[in-house]
């Protein structure tokens, strides 16, 4: 099947998607594809940290106050995917007292709300802290849902403009004439089939993969430099704040509440491989060891999993290749100087700054298209659909069990997801297809997401697929097994205390049950993992 | 029933971690369902013991606070019994009741725990110490005088010193005083140095039940000092399974100081035909009548485990015999709650209560047993309605029954809970 549109955006991510609904306000219509799903990338492997700005306060003033602005921007135009918890940054004995000391003045520099706290008054708010810490400071940090972000974009931009996305669309070539590209060829990575996308405008936002894809355009200008991460998923929310080290960063000194559970991380990591990407036990064991110094609750607590996502910095050049030290600003390439005119690869940045980084691109974009419209993301707030607040933890569970309604039988068990919230997903959730894989239901609700990490849901949403006809021979079989492997990705690297029987169980129900380790469906989830 | 407005929203995860040992708390959740599925509560109100761990992960402390739920859970512990973490939901159910006001909580356990508080005898049905040794004053002279054989029965009351304090569900005093006879036989027939107290004498406590651990420890405090004051070595709980649970319970939960062993009738029941004191066997069973047996949750699961589970049905099948006894299944520790417990009787929810015992109605009747042996009087009048409820043809007795029978010495008007097929067997000479 081809498609034609104003413009193609490549990358399911928070920033494609931005990109995709920054032109839908200013009434151009996209196709936005991924080789995966949404948020396959950087955008689903982070900390679901709204950055205030402190964490880069003592190294770079302007990525530090673009995250204050964009922050404070967020928080008006999309509050139904962001909890504005508040963040504190603390230091515990033995910390750096000069970084300390000059803390205060580099956020005041960078415009950044900056108060200092009493170290008892913080550890009363917040019990989990160390009693060792010594300095605190609160910032105005917040959470925010990457997940609902990308859905609730997607949905918009096809409200406004009856722009589309395409899972599973991996960009194999472009067709270039007279310096512009005049077709993206493109395959589906499910079904192997090939898809031509015709657009005036390409833009390449593939985080990652965007060296990649720019050189399919034969540009050689973009240089990411890919720092791995991992963070580690604990099965309770420890604090109610954001919680930094308040020191030069490191490993596994930032907990993020994420709803009803706590995210600790990250490690950074220069990968030179993208397909390889895992979380490693060494990489877990560094963030708790880490972590553990300013929540020592962090030693014992129960994790149900570790991720680990790809930072695509922008590698200056010159510079040395360290993912800390590299910068976490962006750059928007218009790909000029390389003899193409309808071509813009926008890269590098964070969550926190993704709209200013789908502005810029729309900009360039609408000019030359020729459209005068501004951009309008600062101002229109983002329509919250109930469709999209399934990925909110407590949601889903909180709705049944006001309805009362016992015909609607639970699936997910852990988080409480009914039958009529993955009909709902089914039926219209972003990207939504007659063939869903569970991992696509799962990036859209809050299925296998919870503490047993899909070991009974992925059996009973597979059923219920069954029974409703979504899935009809072997393949659905394939796709429960690719699930249940990528869960099992994530929870190999905790296999201790209450998760390890946990895992023990899945194993019994998976392998002893079902025989799934034997079954020779394929899935064809599409996942390039 | 429902709160709209409960007076404070509960921390569940925070009285988790205060009430529950390390290691099993709700946080080591493994989500199985062994809780669930083993719980004749599940589906009730929408929720079930696993959905209410989840609930409280998943910080829905607003809907915890108020669910009617907590009212048909029984408190029976079969879920954590069977979850492979320990995790005890009975613990937090108990908080959710405490919290409940007053004024919101099921009537019939908050009356019947303010009765117990009105006088010494810690009676949920209001009878009066007078009251009891005036009634059982005037049973025992009337049973002295319809039966020969017991013409000299004495039927003590704070007698110092006496090896047994025995106590008394209210229900006979204050309903059924001929219900009292058959077990003063059996004391009298293996010579039992035993007393009734005219303090703290009533074996029920629906204090625990309505969630007021205040009142709970007064009522376990005033019979463990009635007890203490008579100088009695051994206390025994008759046939009754909460008020052993709330006495032992009690005991350690409060920090009470007993100078007493508490045991119950049971273990004494199955002793003594060890010993041959009570000479019973299914001799008079010439009919092939079928027994099952209830094992109180109380009593079994929650107090003394598969060893009162191995009296009970050592007792049993002395008395109806090997081959007329069926066991329900599953039975012992794993036994499901009749939902007579947790003061579900007394709350006024029937057809909650219904449902929640129609697993057990239908475990009876695949035993196709006649009668039903309990020696709980919660699980008694529970099983005894579901019958009523769902069209059963069993009856439910008690032990002190069948033990008369078999020695030949129950009475005419003592065959109250006996069908019309045992209303002439074994009748005393």
């Amino acid at each position: 099947m081809n498609f034609d549109a104003d413009v193609l955006v490549i990358g399911g991510g928070v920033t494609g998607c931005g990109i995709l609904r920054d032109l839908a306000l200013r009434g151009i219509r996209g196709i936005l594809i991924d080789r995966g799903d949404l948020n396959s990338g950087a955008s689903g492997g982070n900390h679901g940290l709204l950055h205030s700005g402190g964490r880069y306060a003592s190294s770079d003033t302007e990525t530090a106050a673009e995250c204050r602005i964009e922050g404070e921007i967020l928080k008006r135009t999309a509050p139904q995917a962001i909890d504005a918890c508040g963040g504190l940054f603390v230091a515990v004995e033995g910390d750096d007292e000069g970084f300390i000391a000059r803390f205060a003045a580099r956020c005041a520099a960078a415009g950044i709300d900056c108060a200092p706290l009493a170290v008892d008054e913080v550890r009363r708010s917040e019990p989990a802290i160390s009693e060792r810490a010594i300095a605190a400071y609160a910032v105005p940090d917040a959470t925010v849902d990457p997940f609902r972000l990308t859905i609730e974009q997607v949905a918009d931009a096809r409200r406004l403009a009856d722009s589309l996305f395409l899972p599973h669309t991996e960009v194999t070539g472009f067709d270039i004439d007279g310096g512009r590209i005049r077709a993206a060829r493109c395959r589906d990575t499910r079904s192997g089939e090939a898809r031509i996308i015709r657009a005036r405008q390409y833009v390449n936002a593939a985080g990652a993969w965007s060296m990649a894809v720019a050189r399919l355009a034969g540009c050689d200008d973009v240089r990411v430099l890919w720092s791995k991460g991992t963070l580690v998923i604990a099965n309770t929310r420890l604090t109610r704040r954001v919680v930094n080290r308040l020191r030069t960063p490191g490993d596994g000194d930032i907990l993020v509440p994420g709803g009803t559970v706590s995210l600790l991380g990250t490690t950074s990591d220069t990968v030179a491989d993208l397909d390889v990407i895992r979380p490693t036990p060494e990489e877990v064991d560094r963030n708790i060891e880490e972590g553990s110094v300013l929540i020592p609750a962090l030693a014992h607590t129960r994790f149900i999993r570790a991720f680990a996502g790809v930072r695509p910095l922008l590698l200056p050049t010159g510079g040395d290749g360290d993912g800390r030290k590299a910068s976490r600003g962006f750059t928007l390439f218009d790909h000029v100087a390389q003899g193409l005119g309808n071509f813009a690869t926008i890269a590098g940045g964070k969550l926190t700054t993704f709209r200013l980084m789908a502005e810029r691109t729309g900009d360039l974009v609408a000019a030359r298209l020729g459209n005068r419209e501004p951009c309008r993301t600062a101002t229109e707030p983002l329509p919250a659909l109930e469709r999209s607040s399934w990925t909110e933890p407590g949601h889903s569970a909180r709705t049944w069990f006001a309805a009362k309604n016992p015909a609607d039988s639970i699936l997910c068990e852990c988080e409480m997801v009914p039958k009529s919230t993955v009909d709902a997903v089914l039926e219209m959730a972003p990207g939504a297809e007659p063939q869903m894989p569970l991992r696509a239901i799962g990036v859209r609700s809050r299925i296998g997401k919870g503490t047993c990490q899909g070991s009974f849901c992925a059996i009973r949403v597979t059923s219920h697929l069954y029974d409703r006809g979504t899935y009809g021979g072997r393949e659905g079989l394939g796709l429960m097994r690719d699930f249940l492997a990528e869960r099992y990705k994530g929870t190999r690297p905790v296999l201790w205390g209450p998760q390890m029987p946990q895992a023990e169980l899945a194993e019994t129900l998976h392998c002893g049950l079902l025989g799934l380790d034997l079954i020779d469906a394929r899935g064809q989830d599409g996942e390039p993992r | 029933m429902s709160v709209s407005q409960a007076s404070a929203v509960i921390d569940f995860k925070a009285v988790a971690d205060r009430l529950l040992p390390a290691g099993s708390s709700y946080d080591s959740c493994l989500a199985c369902g062994l809780c669930s599925s083993g719980c004749p509560a599940s589906g009730l109100e929408g929720l079930d013991p696993r959905r209410f761990i989840r609930m409280a992960i998943l910080g829905l402390d607003a809907e915890l606070t108020s669910t009617p739920w907590i009212w048909t859970c029984t408190q029976c512990k079969r879920c954590a019994q069977v979850c492979p973490m320990n995790i005890d939901v009975s613990v937090l159910v108990g908080h959710a009741r405490s919290m409940w006001p007053e004024e919101k909580k099921p009537a019939g356990i908050v009356r019947s725990c303010k009765a117990q508080m009105l006088s010494d005898s810690t009676s949920a049905m209001g009878v009066s110490p007078e009251d009891f040794v005036d009634i059982v004053a005037e049973t025992a002279e009337e049973l002295r005088h319809d039966d020969e054989r017991f013409a000299k029965i004495e039927v003590p009351i704070d007698k110092q010193g006496a090896f047994f304090f025995v106590n008394q569900n209210s229900r006979e005093p204050a309903a059924e005083p001929e219900e009292m006879r058959p077990l003063w036989k059996l004391l009298d027939y293996v010579g039992a140095d035993w007393t009734y107290g005219s303090s703290g004498w009533a074996a029920e406590n629906f204090c625990m039940f309505s969630g007021d651990d205040a009142a709970w420890k007064a009522m376990v405090e005033k019979r463990v000092d009635a007890v203490n004051a008579l100088g009695c070595k051994v206390w025994i709980n008759t046939e009754c399974g909460h008020s052993f649970y709330t006495l032992w319970k009690g005991v350690e939960r409060f920090g009470l100081k007993p100078n007493f062993d508490y045991a119950s009738l049971v273990t004494y029941y199955a002793q003594w035909i060890r010993e041959g004191k009570l000479p019973v066997n299914a001799d008079w069973n010439t009919k092939g009548i079928k027994f099952t047996l209830q094992d109180p949750c109380q009593l079994v699961r929650k107090s003394i485990g598969d060893a009162a589970a191995d009296d009970l049905r050592f007792v049993a099948k002395t008395l109806v015999g090997e081959e007329n006894f069926v066991d329900m299944q599953p039975c012992r520790s794993a036994n499901y709650c009749c939902g007579g417990g947790g003061g579900f009787l007394q709350a006024g929810m029937k057809e909650l209560r219904h449902a929640y015992g129609k697993r057990k109605f239908d475990q009876i009747e695949a035993t196709e047993a006649t009668y039903v042996l309990t020696p709980c009087h919660n699980c008694h009048s529970q099983m005894e309605d579901l019958a009523h409820h769902y069209g059963g043809d069993y009856r439910v007795v008690h032990f002190w029954t069948l033990i008369c029978l078999a020695l030949g010495i129950l009475g005419a008007d003592e065959r109250k809970y006996l069908g019309p097929d045992l209303q002439d067997v074994g009748l005393p000479q």
